[in-house]
Formats: C-alpha cells, sequence, structure tokens
C-alpha cells in the first residue's frame, strides 16, 4: 500500500507540475502538430503515399513529443536539487520511477488523442476503425517510450547533459517500440487488425522488460 | 583533488555540533557525505550506528540534510510541496497544516513556492523537516539569506532538537551561533581540528 501510495504521489506531482507549467499544451502539442504539417504539405496531396506514411509519421510525431515530455519532467527535478531530496528521502526508489513513468503516461496519451486525430485529418487513414486495437498500440508503444525516457531521464538532471546525451540514449533504446508500434498501426490502418497481434506481443514483452529494468536500476542510476 | 582528507569525528548522541571554517574548506562535503547524498573515495564511517556504505538507505530514514538546496518543486505550492513530503516521508498529512505554522507560513501555504523569497523557502524547507522529526538534523549554512526571525527559528529548532536527545551537526559561518553548540569543530583544507576552548571543555573527541 504505502509503495502503490508512495508512486501515486509521485506522478500526482508531476502531472500538477506539468498542468500549473503547461509545456504539453505550450510547447509539445504546437511542436508535433506543426511537424505533421509540415511532412503532410511536403509529401504532396498523393493520397496513398500519404496513407502508407501516416503511421511512421505519426509516431516519428509521439516520439519528439516524449522526448519533450522526457525532459519537462525531469527539469522541475532540477531546479532546486529536488531529486536529490528523493535521493535522501526513505522511499522505495522503484515507486519513484513508477510514479514518474506514470505521470509521462498520462501526458502522452493525452497529446496521442489530438496527434492521431490530426494525422487522421492529414493523411486520410481512418483513425476510428478498430480502435480498441489501435488503443492497444497507443497505449503499450507509449509505456514502452515512458519506461526508456523515465529509467534515462535521470542521468540527465543537469541542464548541459540534457540536451546532449539524452536523446542519444533513448534513440537506440526505443527504436524496437518504434518500429513494432508503426507495424502494429500500419497494419491495423489497413484492416488487418489480426496480423498486428505479433507486434503488439512484441511492445508488451518491450514494456514488461523495461518496466522491470527501470524498477531495479532506478535507484543505482540516481546514486550515480 | 580531496575535499575532505583522513577526517575522524565522534558525536555522542544528542549532541550539536557546529562546524565551521573558511570557504572551500571541505565542511559541505562533510556534511553530505554524512548525509549520504556523497560516497567517500576511502574510510569507513558509522551514523547512527548504521554503516556509512553499506546501510545508506537506514541512515536516509533517520536523516534530515537542509542546504541552501531547498529542494522544494518551485510550481507546487508550500501545502502541496509539505503533502508530498508527508506520503514520502510516510508520515501523518495531519502533521502538515501545524509544521507551517511552526515557521509562520500559514498565510501562504496555498501560493506557489514560485513566488517566494530564498528566506521564505528556507522556512519551507525546516517545516518539511519538522513533518519528519529526524534523528539527525544536517544543517548546511541555515542562517544565510535569513532574516533576524528567521534565524531564530532556526536556532529554536536546534534546541528543540536537542531537548529532544537528536542529533545536530551544523555548518555555519555565523560565530554568533556556537552558543548553540555543545562541541565546535573547525575544518580547514579538508581537515578538522578542534578549537581549543571546545577541547578544554571535554566537547571535541575528533
Amino acid at each position: 500500500m504505502t509503495f502503490a501510495t508512495q508512486a501515486a504521489a509521485v506522478a500526482s506531482k508531476d502531472l500538477h507540475t506539468e498542468l500549473r507549467g503547461r509545456h504539453a499544451v505550450g510547447v509539445i502539442l504546437p511542436f508535433a502538430c506543426t511537424q505533421l504539417v509540415a511532412f503532410g504539405l511536403s509529401l504532396g496531396p498523393d493520397r496513398v503515399l500519404m496513407q502508407q506514411t501516416a503511421p511512421a509519421l505519426l509516431w516519428l510525431a509521439v516520439f519528439f513529443a516524449s522526448v519533450l515530455t522526457f525532459r519537462g519532467a525531469y527539469e522541475a527535478e532540477g531546479e532546486d536539487g529536488a531529486l536529490e531530496g528523493l535521493l535522501l528521502a526513505p522511499v522505495d526508489k522503484a515507486a519513484v520511477f513508477l510514479g514518474k513513468a506514470g505521470a509521462v503516461i498520462v501526458q502522452l496519451l493525452a497529446l496521442e488523442v489530438a496527434i492521431v486525430l490530426l494525422t487522421g485529418a492529414l493523411f486520410g487513414v481512418g483513425t476510428m476503425s478498430d480502435l480498441p486495437q489501435q488503443a492497444a498500440t497507443m497505449t503499450l508503444g507509449t509505456i514502452g517510450l515512458a519506461a526508456v525516457g523515465s529509467l534515462f531521464g535521470v542521468l540527465t538532471e543537469a541542464a548541459r547533459a540534457r540536451e546532449a546525451i539524452f536523446p542519444l540514449l533513448i534513440l537506440p533504446l526505443t527504436t524496437p517500440v518504434l518500429i513494432a508500434s508503426i507495424k502494429a498501426t500500419g497494419l491495423i490502418q489497413a484492416g488487418q487488425a489480426a496480423s498486428a497481434a505479433p507486434w503488439l506481443g512484441l511492445l508488451a514483452a518491450f514494456d514488461t522488460v523495461f518496466l522491470c529494468a527501470g524498477m531495479a536500476l532506478f535507484g543505482l542510476l540516481l546514486e550515480d | 583533488m580531496a575535499a575532505v582528507r583522513r577526517i575522524s569525528l565522534e558525536v555522542d548522541r544528542g549532541e550539536t555540533v557546529l562546524v565551521r571554517g573558511p570557504n572551500g574548506a571541505g565542511k559541505s562535503t562533510l556534511l553530505r557525505i554524512i548525509a549520504t547524498a556523497l560516497s567517500p573515495t576511502t574510510g569507513r564511517g558509522q551514523i547512527l550506528g548504521f554503516d556509512l556504505l553499506s546501510e545508506r538507505e537506514e541512515i536516509r530514514r533517520r536523516t534530515e540534510l537542509i542546504s541552501h538546496r531547498t529542494r522544494l518543486y518551485e510550481d507546487l505550492t508550500a501545502i502541496e510541496n509539505l503533502h508530498f513530503a508527508a506520503v514520502i516521508y510516510m508520515v501523518d498529512p495531519k502533521k502538515v497544516a501545524r509544521a507551517l505554522a511552526d515557521v509562520g507560513l500559514s498565510q501562504v501555504g496555498r501560493e506557489r513556492v514560485r513566488g517566494f523569497s530564498q528566506g521564505m523557502r528556507q522556512r519551507l524547507a525546516l517545516a518539511r523537516a519538522l513533518l519528519r522529526e529526524p534523528e539527525l538534523f544536517l544543517l548546511d549554512e541555515p542562517y544565510s539569506g535569513l532574516d533576524r526571525e528567521a534565524k531564530e527559528l532556526v536556532d529554536s529548532l536546534v534546541m528543540d532538537a536537542r531537548h529532544a536527545g537528536r542529533t545536530t551537526l551544523i555548518v555555519t559561518h555565523d560565530a554568533a551561533r556556537e552558543h548553540l553548540a555543545t562541541q565546535v569543530v573547525v575544518m580547514r583544507e579538508g581537515h578538522l581540528y578542534s578549537p581549543p576552548a571546545a577541547t578544554a571543555a571535554g566537547a571535541g573527541r575528533l
């Protein structure tokens, strides 16, 4: 009970901070929308090409939004040494990791609603077809991104490290998530939801591994 | 370059130790090692009977470090900061109102910390410490940036801690605070010395 309460407190604290700072609405969402509009304009009027590239562009927008969200999640911790406070507090560091990942998941899922709707409107892909499978893909992909980002975000508390190292750290590790999510989204949007099952299985396995790794390693990374 | 070298310091429970010395002497580093925020490259230590290297979580459960970095969340209100600390420290959230009142911040409890002065932040950090009632208080320059009233608040915290049998280590340049201490030590270039007066009183066992 204490573990869950502490994880919920960390998530609630991060979400309150985000709501007050309006980082997602003011910075991340406009960035993702601009990116999708630019892609749409550059691909031209070829409807087939746009529909084929839509899943990849959707997940690229989600990925860039997630990088900005991770940075936002750790910026508040670095402002006045708050992360050191969490290190020295008598709290299970796995609960801190789960709380931070949970807050990122909630923020990203909210952003993704807008990104998915915009992708549907710009690229002419059905966003309402096979809704449960689409939602499962978005959720599993988001959990994978959040697990990796929340784990390695702790290494980049220093502002300079955040700018330079963070994307280099998470890009290779999130590539399997991006590939599986793009493939699953493409198959679902093409009306082949059943064929997406293996990709969803891969996403679920990745999420399990990185959530467990995060719970085990977060405390060690925080110590460093 | 080593910030702290060949230190040997023994403090009995309930003592109030004041550490003074010039800038760069290693005082804050010493406090951060005791708080387990930093690890010593060599050497051993026991804090409250727990090993400094292998029982860090036990030490953290019983220790509170207050430094110039207040470790507050700027976009949360004073009450929200303390509520979060209460959950993390596993103490009754009902203590929040009392802790805020003790440091004179009840009137601004619903305001965001971002608008607080440094003195108000220090008070809020003190309120957070009051929630916990730790066995060991580590105060790193607790008087800097505080007005007279807030300095007296810190003094009363130190005295209350002593009366409650808790141990306190204070790093400060403020020589006027030596009367609070049962033991005064001086740090210079990473080494710890016991000043003649403290040794004569039998307080310094270094």
